[in-house]
């Protein structure tokens, strides 16, 4: 089609020579229609926000009482009032992502995300929403943009939680060594505060790394000589490491504090009987030892007794453990004197018969647990 | 390089060509842009006018229905019908061009009424369609955007007394920058007013459109923010495969556009053909009707619906209530139209598309759980289908499906799908829904798919390979003479080079010898007249301008005017049209 330029004169001389009055016009009537537009424009938000604010309301008061599906309806009525909040946007996205709408939160988040990508609540959400879909490299990435994101209050609080969240959310994945590199990196600049010692010492505990649990705990206690959970994490990771007498004494406040905390109550007998049959504490006479090393033969020779007759009698394992134990049992009762080497080869020959047993018999008294730690750190000792 | 030329024709002598072509010149320049600025002042009052107007529907809405309707409430009986009995006394008394839905009146002011379209009817507009609208009438805000625009514009063109030229023209930039605020949306409102209402692109008008569009949609979202019409949750096309799934989306969404035409253009004319008592009750009682649908469960069908698409795309619904809502969509839009509420078609298109895509595609992935398509997915899909089937503007639909939710990544589907629905809909309802309103109102407005279709004449169609001989210029009379002699025609072409073409007749050259110019060469003998040369490629309209004033055209090659591809004549080109109109 053939564009046709008329070579007659198509505005009126009139409005044509005065194109300066009719801007100037049409200027003002535009200036004059949006003042008035605006004025009607901002009544008409004002009652949508108040309308949006009536429904977040109850929508937060579905949430709380986990009516879900009608806060979601709530949250979702508030945002047809006021498309651009961030709030009932962020609202929305983690309702809907509590009742399992994954990727509809997740449109709801990506799109706040875009909008604000240094906001704190937007990335932690987006952080636990690639949590709870499992997909590690994105739920770093959100929760580390989240603990150096913007927050409008409580700043520190709210980065160390997210810390928290990022650590528990790697161990429950089995990324231990990322977990334990949050944790260093974390612990360095931690401030002293028994309950954010506590609850990181307790990350290193299920990280594993129980030499760097201890010391918090510890630093907590200094602190908060108190704190039952301090006293019961320094308890069970001293306990852990082998440090039975310490554990025993933080186990033993740990009772006084909680005397309804079952978990401590088992570890403290066990550390207690634990210490009382050990023949290489420190500060004992050569008679004692000697009797303790008897007992601790002794004892293993009864639950192996007791194994070879629940078990398969004719189990070879057992039957050679058996005659060990007969030929050791002789040459410790013939002992003097506490021998390093007889003790030595006694103790390995009791963490083979209480391995065996257990692995044959299943778990065996207080006495056997006790021994069996007993062995195994002697072993693990002087490998 | 223009498209035709006549490079040996001496100008026309002007005593002061200088002055006569920078007058004319700075004339035109002075023109265009003034109606440039006049564009963008008409984007701006339109982009007010369509704010306010969604302001006075959500206030509607809000007012008859409460924030939040739910099936069961009363209102939902009450509002739609006695808010139907004040607009039906409005219609019928104060503002009777407001009846449906603003598109057609638009048009027909751009090829009847000169662009002329009373200010009156943006006023009844506005009001008429924010009170049906708002009190549940299943009709949208966009179509009455576009007529209010289109009014606005004329109001305007009148008020600054421009030609009947250019208030002709203003009318479809009124109705862009009306469409374009209202959805948001730009492009789409551009690519509609083009392919709906214009029919044609033409490079006159293109600029004032996209300005004007621009300019309000500008407007809009100062007011109204700029996010889109939808929030759509990433969506992608994993396996080409999948194109199946949305190519049977199409196959559905044809039939469903079908039925949704076929519905209005039935009961259309016959409600109109009812006693005039009936036209007091007609829109009281669709709107009750409709309220009856809300109040027996599903009031997502009243009103516009855009939160209810948005709750479709965001899986809120089981595919077996979206079947049911696109249903009930298409009765209670049915209902609203063709009582004649004034409201427009597009939202409803949309919210039935939406439903439907959605229900599709849930009902697809029961049989097909690998499908990787989302709700969302379908359902944008579907309301570009609707609209490609249901009002028949292919190209808008695709770009209205990217603009309203701001999401590039799903064309290929929409294309697929759109292109289904849109010939299965053809195939089953020849006449788009805009012509067939047109026809029945008894206006005979161009139909823009027809044109579109068109079979386009070219000179090609028409042209004959030369049988005389050419003649060269440098050749003399007598050698010219000679060179024809073994010919029977009268008339033979002269190639002045290097472009130039003429013509000389038998009996030319025999006077010529006669007066003992048998020795000078063409050029020198003959009358410095040159012939007009056309190329194969043009419209066959452009040779009929020429063939009554010359016997024979030459047809030249584009890369090379001296070559000569065909020549075409006054006959040839009428016996082409005869057998053109003899096949159709």
């Amino acid at each position: 089609m053939h564009v046709k330029i008329e070579a007659v004169s198509i505005v009126p001389a009139t409005t044509l020579n005065r194109p300066a009055t009719v801007f100037a016009v049409l200027s003002l009537i535009a200036i004059a229609g949006f003042a008035g537009v605006t004025r009607l424009a901002n009544r008409y938000q004002e009652q949508q926000k108040a309308f949006a604010r009536r429904l977040f309301a109850r929508g937060v008061e579905n949430q709380k009482d986990s009516r879900f599906d009608r806060a979601i309806e709530d949250f979702r009525a508030a945002l047809t009032y006021d498309h651009d909040n961030s709030q009932y946007q962020l609202s929305l996205a983690r309702a809907l992502r509590d009742t399992g709408r994954t990727s509809e939160a997740e449109a709801y988040l990506v799109n706040l995300w875009e909008r604000s990508p240094q906001d704190g609540f937007v990335n932690l959400a987006l952080g636990r929403l690639a949590a709870r879909e499992a997909l590690t490299e994105k739920a770093i990435q959100y929760y580390h943009n989240a603990a150096y994101g913007v927050w409008p209050s409580n700043a520190e609080a709210n980065r160390r939680n997210v810390e928290f969240e990022l650590i528990e959310f790697l161990l429950r994945q089995g990324a231990r060594p990322q977990a334990e590199a949050e944790l260093i990196a974390f612990s360095a600049a931690i401030p002293n505060d028994p309950g954010i010692l506590t609850r990181t010492a307790e990350l290193f505990a299920k990280a594993g790394t129980l030499e760097r649990s201890l010391p918090l705990y510890q630093r907590a206690l200094q602190l908060d000589p108190k704190s039952p959970s301090a006293l019961k994490g320094a308890g069970a990771a001293a306990f852990q490491i082998g440090h039975y007498r310490e554990a025993e004494n933080y186990l033993r406040q740990a009772m006084e504090v909680d005397t309804n905390d079952n978990e401590s109550r088992e570890l403290l007998e066990t550390s207690t009987l634990l210490l009382l049959m050990d023949p290489f504490e420190p500060h004992l006479g050569s008679t004692e030892r000697l009797r303790r090393l008897r007992a601790a033969v002794a004892q293993a020779g009864k639950r192996l007794s007791q194994c070879s007759a629940a078990a398969d009698s004719t189990d070879s394992t057992l039957a050679g453990l058996n005659t060990s134990w007969v030929q050791m049992n002789n040459r410790v009762e013939h002992l003097t004197s506490m021998d390093t080497e007889a003790s030595d080869a006694a103790m390995a020959l009791i963490a083979q018969i209480e391995e065996e047993t257990q692995k044959q018999c299943g778990t065996g008294g207080p006495a056997d647990r006790a021994l069996h730690l007993l062995s195994a750190k002697r072993n693990g000792g002087e490998q | 390089m223009s498209e035709t030329s006549t490079p040996a024709v001496s100008p026309v002598v002007d005593q002061n060509p200088e002055t006569t072509f920078q007058r004319l010149a700075k004339n035109i320049s002075r023109e265009e842009r003034f109606f440039l600025v006049i564009a963008v002042f008409i984007g701006i009052f339109a982009g007010l006018g369509v704010v306010c107007f969604r302001l006075f529907i959500e206030w509607s809405r809000i007012g008859f229905l409460g924030p939040l309707p739910q099936a069961g409430d009363v209102r939902l009986l009450i509002a739609p019908t006695a808010v139907g009995v004040l607009v039906t006394l409005l219609v019928l008394y104060i503002f009777p061009q407001v009846r449906g839905s603003g598109v057609n009146q638009t048009k027909a002011a751009l090829y009847i009424y000169n662009g002329y379209i009373f200010f009156r009817t943006a006023i009844g507009k506005f009001i008429t369609a924010a009170l049906a609208i708002g009190s549940g009438q299943s009709l949208g805000p966009e179509d009455p955007s576009l007529q209010i625009g289109a009014s606005l514009a004329s109001a305007l063109g009148r008020r600054l007394q421009l030609s009947r030229e250019r208030l002709r023209l203003l009318a479809p930039v009124g109705a862009a920058a009306g469409l374009a605020a209202a959805f948001n949306a730009p492009i789409s409102a551009v690519l509609f007013v083009i392919e709906e209402v214009i029919g044609r692109w033409s490079a006159g008008i293109l600029g004032s459109v996209v300005l004007s569009a621009i300019s309000s949609v500008v407007v809009m979202r100062w007011f109204l923010g700029s996010e889109p019409l939808f929030r759509i949750p990433a969506v992608g096309l994993v396996r080409p495969t999948e194109l199946i799934a949305y190519a049977v989306l199409g196959i559905v969404g044809g039939l469903a556009a079908s039925f949704f035409a076929k519905a209005i253009g039935y009961l259309r004319p016959r409600l109109r053909a009812c006693p005039r008592w009936t036209q007091y009750i007609q829109i009281p009682l669709a709107g009750f009707l409709i309220g009856l649908i809300g109040f027996f469960g599903a009031p997502q069908v009243m009103g516009a619906g855009y939160e209810y698409m948005d709750q479709a795309i965001h899986d809120q619904f089981t595919w077996k209530m979206l079947a049911i809502l696109a249903l009930l969509k298409i009765i209670a839009t049915t209902l609203s139209f063709v009582s004649g509420t004034p409201g427009g078609m597009f939202a409803p298109t949309l919210f039935v598309g939406a439903m439907l895509g959605g229900a599709v595609g849930g009902l697809e992935r029961q049989f097909y759980p690998h499908l990787t398509g989302s709700t969302a997915t379908y359902a944008l899909v579907g309301m570009g289908v609707l609209f490609a089937g249901f009002l028949r503007a292919p190209m808008t639909s695709v770009f209205m499906v990217l603009e309203v939710s701001g999401n590039y990544s799903i064309i290929v589907p929409v294309i697929v799908a759109n292109t289904f629905a849109y010939l299965i809909s053809r195939s089953l309802q020849r006449t788009p829904i805009f012509d067939l309103l047109t026809r029945q109102d008894g206006l005979d407005l161009p139909s823009m798919e027809e044109q579109r279709e068109e079979r386009i004449l070219r000179v090609e169609d028409a042209m004959q390979s030369p049988t005389a001989p050419v003649l060269e210029s440098s050749q003399t009379v007598q050698q010219a003479s000679q060179f024809v002699q073994q010919s029977e025609a009268d008339m033979f072409l002269v190639h002045v080079p290097p472009s130039g073409w003429t013509t000389v007749g038998r009996d030319l050259l025999k006077r010529l010898i006669g007066e003992g110019k048998a020795e000078l060469t063409l050029l020198s003998a003959l009358p410095t007249q040159s012939l007009p040369y056309v190329h194969p490629d043009l419209p066959l309209e452009m040779a009929l301008r020429y063939v009554y004033e010359f016997p024979m055209i030459p047809v030249v090659s584009r890369a090379n005017y001296g070559k000569l591809e065909g020549v075409i004549s006054r006959e040839a080109v009428l016996n082409k049209y005869k057998v053109v109109t003899r096949t159709a």
